[in-house]
């Protein structure tokens, strides 16, 4: 009997040993950067398809005969939820792509101090313990606002909204003239919307607001935050936001908004070729996100598809040359900021004109801030997207502004390390 | 006779898979439950019952666990209820039995992955409802949402249901059917006196299973609501796969989920015990 129970024991630690230290068995060595297999786990949108990468990374195969790139979509919920199982199961990929915590930095590898790395948009911001470790082709640019100009126009607005009152004041206009004021969905899209009003207000006076929250300096409840979803709520209570929003999905808004139903859409840059593919029955123009004094916003952007190595990569070399080709090789560059509309000086496209208006923000604005949850040390902890993207959806269930506000600082608290 | 090491030797297999795919799963995750791993550092550091405290106050775990409740309980009765009154209607004998038999199977063949986006499609606030006859918050408001995953979880389970009554109703001896018409019962008579004892054991293996699947909904809220509005629409199960991989608290997560193996295990002892008790005074 004992004997039997060791050896179901010994089957089981030997099985067990196998799932958690095998892992892919990598050929190419270390140092090569002319033989390897890599794996790349990528980020899928609507516009960056696995199609995308594979002729994306194409020309560098052919240029390196022995290389060989796999190509990997996601097969948990996101890129950072199915990097996270792979390393658990010891199976991590060589190169990443997407937005990713700075929880995993301790996997990656430090990227060096080289102009292709420090020269990427938003590298240094990304810095981690004076690190870089993730670099991106473009700069994508957040906080921007599509509007409808026929529905500008039939609404009597003769320019776009510089500060938060006119911008209610626009969004009634568009109501009275038959027009969801501003588009919104549930999924993800509340939040982020949340985010893309507060960052421009909140990091432009004080540009590492996360860091300084992250120690407790500032609060939610003393910044702009308050005023952001003071706002929002009072836009939820005057109907000004999509009717039934929890109940449509981000795919839905864009749907509402290319059919002409919307006034506004508060989104990024990687829109810009939805739109451009639509044929949209009426003219599209985006402006900069209104302020509350009405100064010029800063750009809150980040990098586009930035790329980080694995630190358990067997392939490090390899996949070194592999990054630098993708964020500085012109063809390379270009079909990444072509393919969500991204930007970056010194790498020309031929651009539509929605797409050219979103350069024009770009290129006016005189400072820059992170977007989302920030970049690099000025970050917020892990889980904050959807932290706030919970929170501010409470506004559509009896919650109010003030209750957000505590919440989320209690959160923000709790989480922060 | 077989000697003890036969016996062994024959539940050895077994035994070995149980272990590895069960027990050593659960262990492994009873431990992490004790850590604050976040999934990504190697040496997750114990935290002793801080996790398990963390539970008990945690809002968000609170209205999980309703939601979780209120589709269990909501659920189990319908899946139940139309699963053996539709086992009634197809256990008579005509050209279209076969038929409306695979029809009504057929939901639980296809993925709660798929059935959600589905009824995503026709009850979202852009659906084919809301777009065709009356604009009804079926997914934007938080108790018609909860209202909305009960039927779909029902409308994708039921099938099951109906081929596990269909079965016990095959046992029902028609020897006693014919006496009871015999002696002038009606259709409700014969049902209450001869037909629902000898479903007795099928009620318990169809209440025990349903509620065993209805407390690890997970799926079909990913697809129809995603938790929302404001997290309003979490199951128990969405929470744990929200709290390990998108909030990067692992060991919380673990803790989570041993805690929802404990309740699923619990009630599953209760209810087949309480279940048996039922079938033994229905027998005297």
């Amino acid at each position: 009997m004992r004997r039997t129970h060791r050896g179901v024991l010994a089957v089981a630690v030997l099985l067990l040993a196998t799932a958690c230290g095998g892992g892919f068995q990598q050929s190419g060595e270390s140092g090569s950067t002319t033989s390897a297999q890599l794996r790349m786990l990528v980020n899928i949108t609507p516009v960056l398809t696995k199609q995308f990468y594979a002729d994306l990374v194409a020309p560098y195969e052919k240029a390196h005969p022995g290389v060989k790139v796999t190509v990997e979509a996601p097969t948990a919920a996101d890129v950072s939820a199915t990097l996270q199982q792979e390393l658990a199961a010891g199976s991590a990929p060589d190169l990443v792509t997407g937005s990713l915590s700075t929880a995993i930095v301790p996997q990656l590898t430090a990227l060096p101090n080289e102009p292709w790395v420090t020269d990427a948009p938003y590298a240094v911001q990304s810095k981690v313990g004076g690190q870089i470790w993730q670099v991106g082709s473009g700069t994508q640019a957040q906080s921007i606002v599509f509007y409808n100009k026929d529905a500008f126009a039939k609404a009597g607005i003769a320019a776009p909204p510089k500060t938060f009152d006119e911008f209610t004041a626009d969004l009634v206009k568009l109501k009275a003239a038959g027009y969801v004021p501003t588009q919104t969905a549930g999924d993800w899209v509340t939040g982020a919307q949340a985010q893309m009003m507060a960052n421009p207000n909140v990091l432009n006076t004080t540009a590492d607001w996360f860091a300084q929250r992250n120690k407790t300096s500032v609060t939610f409840a003393d910044s702009n935050w308050t005023k952001v979803l003071g706002v929002y709520q009072s836009w939820i209570g005057q109907g000004l936001t999509s009717p039934n929003a929890m109940g449509l999905k981000y795919q839905d808004s864009i749907d509402q908004f290319v059919a002409g139903k919307s006034g506004t859409y508060i989104m990024g840059s990687w829109l810009v070729p939805t739109l451009d593919s639509a044929r949209l029955p009426f003219q599209a123009g985006v402006f900069s996100m209104p302020t509350f004094d009405g100064s010029p916003a800063p750009l809150a952007g980040g990098p586009s598809v930035p790329w980080s190595i694995l630190k358990s990569s067997k392939n490090q070399a390899a996949a070194l040359d592999l990054v630098k080709y993708l964020v500085s090789d012109k063809a390379a560059v270009t079909a990444e900021l072509a393919a969500e509309g991204n930007f970056r000086t010194g790498f020309d496209y031929p651009a539509s004109a929605l797409n050219k208006e979103v350069g024009a923000i770009v290129a006016a604005a005189r400072t820059t801030v992170v977007a989302s949850a920030g970049q690099g040390d000025n970050s917020a902890p892990t889980g904050f997207g959807d932290e706030v993207n919970k929170l501010v959806q409470g506004l559509y269930v009896g919650q109010t502004a003030p209750q957000v506000i505590t919440a989320l600082d209690d959160w923000y608290t709790a989480n922060a390390k | 006779m077989r000697s003890s090491a036969q016996r062994a030797l024959m539940l050895g297999p077994a035994l070995v898979l149980l272990a590895v795919f069960m027990l050593v799963p659960i262990a492994i995750a009873g431990y992490l439950s004790f850590t604050d791993w976040d999934g990504l550092t190697p040496n997750p550091n114990p935290v002793g019952w801080a996790n398990y405290q963390r539970l008990l106050s945690d809002v968000d775990v609170r209205n999980a666990a309703v939601v979780t409740l209120v589709i269990t309980v909501v659920g189990t009765i319908g899946c139940n209820a139309a699963g053996l009154g539709l086992a009634l209607l197809l256990n008579r004998r005509n050209r279209f039995t076969s038929l409306l038999r695979a029809v009504v199977f057929y939901p639980y063949v296809v993925g709660p992955i798929i059935i959600g986006f589905l009824w995503s499609a026709i009850l979202g606030a852009d659906g084919v409802i809301a777009n065709a006859v009356i604009p009804v918050p079926f997914l934007s408001d938080p108790v018609w949402a909860v209202g909305s995953i009960t039927f779909v979880v029902v409308w994708s389970q039921f099938g099951v249901n109906v081929v596990l009554y269909l079965a016990g109703l095959q046992t029902v001896p028609p020897s006693l059917l014919e006496a009871a018409t015999v002696d002038g019962a009606g259709r409700w008579q014969t049902f209450r006196a001869v037909t629902w004892p000898v479903l007795a054991p099928s009620v318990t293996v169809n209440i025990v299973l349903v509620l065993v699947g209805l407390l690890r909904v997970y799926e079909i809220v990913l697809a129809l609501t995603g938790g929302g509005p404001a997290g309003r629409t979490s199951t128990f199960a969405f929470l744990i796969l929200s709290s390990s991989f998108r909030s990067n608290q692992l060991g919380y997560g673990a803790a989570q989920a041993i805690t929802l193996m404990v309740v699923i295990g619990a009630l599953a002892l209760g209810v087949t015990a309480l279940r048996q008790r039922a079938e033994k005074a229905v027998a005297a």
